[in-house]
């Protein structure tokens, strides 16, 4: 039997880093495959190799339902080759109907030469394609009406039945549909009626790419595994002859695996900070978002990392302790100063010293058509003003000091700050913040697109400041990072504390070994509670 | 999540030592050429108009006439400057301002109230209009654009209400004395009320701290609330010290021409946008700012003027504030591009 997807040879550089090495991977026909691997492993990148976005090294071999294709795939062709793909996003356009998504992408694919279209008979065929799968949606409802799973499935089925509609047309045997974690943003307890309709999907005739972080999930549906790490292919093997340990060692190395039970002990962190270090900030119950009741303790000085998969909470941690997005509840003790999280707000959090460098730099975090000067001094504009006139000279030279003490290139701080490199605009949101002196500084994926020498900047300033009292809580999906600069590390797990990486045992294998196990005992726990429910 | 971080880095500059030197100098070349080519184009306004009309366009009667018959067009620019500044747009404000003329005017010669008061009132109706675009864009978070649209008209309905749709003449002299009559140096008064305005914009949007919040609210609205700034307290004292403008410039217009109708300072909002949009692009390019503005409506008040004293017919003013408009539109959006790259 051809296989329905294969790949050899498959590399792919980016600048000096090399995202994939020499992967081969093959998919049967009728079979669903699992594509495992931390973050940065190249599961995206070789996702976006198949779906024509990236071009691969020269060297490589694809062929698909056994005929060979030449790489690299133009951009938008591989739907005509039978590949079909579903993102965590969707690709839905939430304000319009179901029916109304499903007619719009068939435009680009079916010719339909300027007919009429009938809104009566496309809703009885959208109801019946539907339910072919499983599928009982109603093609009238407004998308962002639905509840998240529903829009997942709407989603999935409209790929499987693009597939349908290829093989029919072309008689190829097989298609591949490939799935990129639909699973992260869903309620664990509805991931199973996304499993039920993957088993439709295969039972029509394709075949199915799963890629996730959650192991239970892949355990449920997957025929066999594919494990990536540091861009070269683990393993290869079928679910049934692997256990779940394995495939944890599988995906962070086999020198770690040792750590496993050790970093799941949870909630020891409470009395860590009993002895001579005194605790400066205290999170208790914290929700909103995807966090769940999260508990949370710093130590003076002391730099906290929070380490968790996508869709565990831990991105929104940093916006929720900052008051930029609505919290449901929670409560932040700041040395004497307590704050209901309910009722928070940025303008509340600068006033008690906290600070937040958020992920997204150029939208959250700079103004860029602003000068460098003006961006730094922000917030303590008012200590240069002198019976309300702004001394612009004094700022400018302060502003020039902090630019010289970070190395921030080039010097000039009247150049606006979009004219600068990722690295020294980030130098610069950094100066604006310890101007004030915060007692707590939060960070969210602060060395995103900046350069080494940079990052290395970055966390000596950090660094330096924690000396004097600072205490700050790190977020950040680069566990490497978080291993270099951090006392301790919390494993979130959905939006809860679920275990702690303390220095002893800091390691980056230690980190994702505890951040895996959490995500796995979180979902088998509430998927064997999903079971019973229906009794 | 591979290659996320090494799509951020490839938009932004590649190496931190290239961006030093030699762009920023080339930046400041273009910066000095961009901050002149208003004055510069006002320049050239007033040499051809000289070439053209030698005897009359230079004489001190029409510098004078240049200067003070502009000056509800200085207002309302001045009053359409302020949001544009916190990122917001205000469209009512020409319907503002006349709604203010109207108020004057009636509470004036129909009720015989005193002139100094029916003008306080009609300022405290202009705040009052600029609450209300508050209430709705900032606090109810609509579009400012389509909103602004709606309260402009509604207020344009009251101001037919209150004048029956017909103009209302015979209003006090001593208005006309303390806008028009009395002249400094040759030019009206009111000029030097609305320099004033923009001196006291300017100082506050540049030498205060409340003005640096401004300009992050206005620039980047989310750096702005994440750096603890309440950029709702900005946007709403933008609309209401707006309305407040507008209302002067309603005043302005009843102390020109003695009367206010159903038609007055609405006719003016187009080019007032015309001269914030043309500010913009000088003085401090890519920010909307007072300078600027104050600059362009000397350009487009030249402008006006001397095809007038062409004998340009009335059709030219029209094509004269629409093309302006066009061309400080785009000329801005070019202006932004390279700062906001």
């Amino acid at each position: 039997m051809t296989a329905a997807l294969e790949l050899k040879g498959i590399s792919k550089v980016f600048g000096g880093t090399r995202a994939l090495w020499d992967v081969d991977l093959d998919v049967e026909q009728g079979e669903v495959l699992a594509l495992l691997g931390e973050n940065g492993c190249g599961k995206s990148t070789l996702v976006k190799v198949l779906a024509g976005v990236h071009e691969p090294e020269p060297g490589g071999f694809l062929a698909v339902d056994g005929r060979p294709v030449d790489l690299p795939i133009p951009t938008g062709a591989a739907s005509g080759l039978g590949l079909s793909f579903v993102h965590q996003d969707l690709g839905l356009a939430g304000p319009l109907t179901v029916v109304e998504n499903l007619v719009g992408s068939s435009l680009a694919t079916v010719a339909r030469s300027g007919r009429r279209i009938s809104w009566r008979r496309e809703v009885r065929d959208a109801s019946r394609m539907l339910l072919s799968y499983g599928v009982g949606v109603d093609p009238r409802a407004v998308v962002n009406d639905l509840s998240p799973v529903d829009q997942a499935l709407v989603a999935i089925a409209r790929a499987a039945d693009q597939l349908r509609q290829f093989r029919e047309q072309t008689g190829a045997a097989s298609s591949v549909l490939i799935l990129d974690e639909p699973t992260v943003f869903l309620p664990e307890q509805e991931v199973e009626f996304l499993f039920d309709l993957i088993r439709e999907v295969v039972a029509s005739g394709s075949s199915v790419v799963f890629i996730s972080h959650d192991l239970a999930a892949v355990r449920a549906i997957a025929d066999r595994v594919t494990v990536l790490r540091d861009g070269r292919v683990a393993a290869t093997t079928r679910m049934s002859d692997v256990s779940d340990d394995e495939i944890v060692e599988l995906i962070v190395g086999s020198a770690s695996a040792a750590a496993l039970d050790e970093a799941t002990a949870p909630n020891d962190l409470l009395d860590q900070a009993a002895g001579d270090v005194r605790t400066s900030v205290r999170v208790t119950g914290l929700t909103g978002g995807r966090v769940h009741g999260l508990d949370l303790e710093v130590a003076t000085g002391e730099v906290v990392g929070l380490a968790g998969l996508m869709g565990s909470g831990v991105e929104d941690v940093p916006y929720l302790l900052f008051g930029a997005r609505p919290s449901a509840g929670g409560r932040l003790e700041i040395d004497a100063a307590t704050v209901d999280l309910g009722r928070h707000s940025p303008a509340a959090a600068v006033a008690l010293g906290i600070a937040l460098i958020p992920a997204d730099r150029r939208r959250d975090a700079i103004a860029p058509a602003v000068s460098v000067a003006e961006n730094m001094m922000l917030l303590v504009a008012r200590r240069f003003s002198r019976g309300g006139r702004l001394r612009l000279g004094d700022l400018r030279d302060t502003a020039d000091a902090r630019a010289e003490s970070l190395d921030v290139r080039p010097r000039r701080t009247s150049v606006p700050i979009g004219t600068l490199s990722g690295g020294n605009a980030q130098k610069v949101v950094l100066a604006k913040w310890l101007e004030i002196e915060p007692r707590l500084l939060v960070l969210h994926e602060p060395t995103q697109g900046v350069d080494v020498a940079a990052r290395a900047e970055i966390y000596r300033v950090i660094q330096r400041a924690t000396t004097s009292g600072m205490s700050v809580i790190w977020v950040s999906s680069d566990f490497d990072e978080l291993a270099t600069v951090c006392h301790r590390v919390v494993v979130v797990s959905d939006g809860r504390t679920a275990g702690v990486v303390d220095r002893s045992r800091m390691s980056p294998e230690a980190i994702s070994t505890g951040v895996y196990a959490a995500a796995r005992a979180t979902t088998e726990s509430s998927l064997s509670t999903a079971e019973k429910v229906p009794q | 999540m591979t290659s996320a971080p090494t799509e951020t880095r490839q938009t932004s500059s590649p190496s931190p030592g290239q961006s030093g030197a030699s762009p920023a100098s080339h930046r400041s070349v273009g910066r000095y050429a961009e901050q002149a080519a208003l004055p510069l184009a006002w320049l050239a306004l007033v040499v051809v108009f000289s070439i053209m009309s030698p005897d009359r366009f230079l004489s001190t009667g029409n510098v004078s006439s240049i200067l003070g018959s502009q000056s509800i067009l200085f207002m309302l620019a001045l009053a359409a400057l302020i949001p544009s500044m916190v990122g917001d747009i205000d469209l009512s404000l020409g319907a503002t301002g006349a709604l203010a003329a109207i108020v004057v005017a009636v509470l004036n010669v129909q009720h015989g109230v005193p002139v100094g008061i029916a003008c306080l009132v009609a300022v405290v109706v202009g705040a009052a209009c600029g609450a209300a675009n508050a209430l709705f864009v900032v606090l109810l978070k609509t579009e400012p654009f389509i909103i602004t649209l709606g309260t402009g008209t509604f207020f344009t309905g009251l101001v037919f209400w209150l004048a029956q749709s017909t103009t209302i003449v015979g209003v006090s002299g001593q208005l006309a004395d303390w806008t028009y009559l009395h002249q400094f140096l040759n030019v009206p008064v009111q000029f030097y009320y609305c320099l004033l305005i923009m001196l006291v914009v300017w100082y506050v949007a540049r030498f205060t701290p409340i003005g640096m919040r401004a300009l992050f609210v206005g620039q980047s609205r989310e750096v702005a609330v994440l750096s603890g700034i309440k950029a709702t307290r900005v946007r709403v004292g933008g609309f209401v010290i707006a309305g407040t403008i507008a209302s002067l410039a309603g005043v302005l217009y009843v102390g020109t021409t003695g009367s206010a109708g159903p038609s007055s300072v609405d006719s003016y909002l187009l080019p007032a946008y015309a001269a914030v949009f043309l500010g913009a692009t000088s003085i401090q390019p890519g920010r909307f700012n007072a300078l600027g503005t104050g600059m362009a409506v000397l350009f487009l008040a030249t402008g006006v003027a001397g095809l007038q004293l062409l004998g340009a017919q009335d059709f030219a003013q029209q094509l004269f504030y629409g093309a302006a408009l066009v061309v400080a539109v785009t000329v801005s959006r070019l202006v932004r591009r390279p700062a906001t790259r």
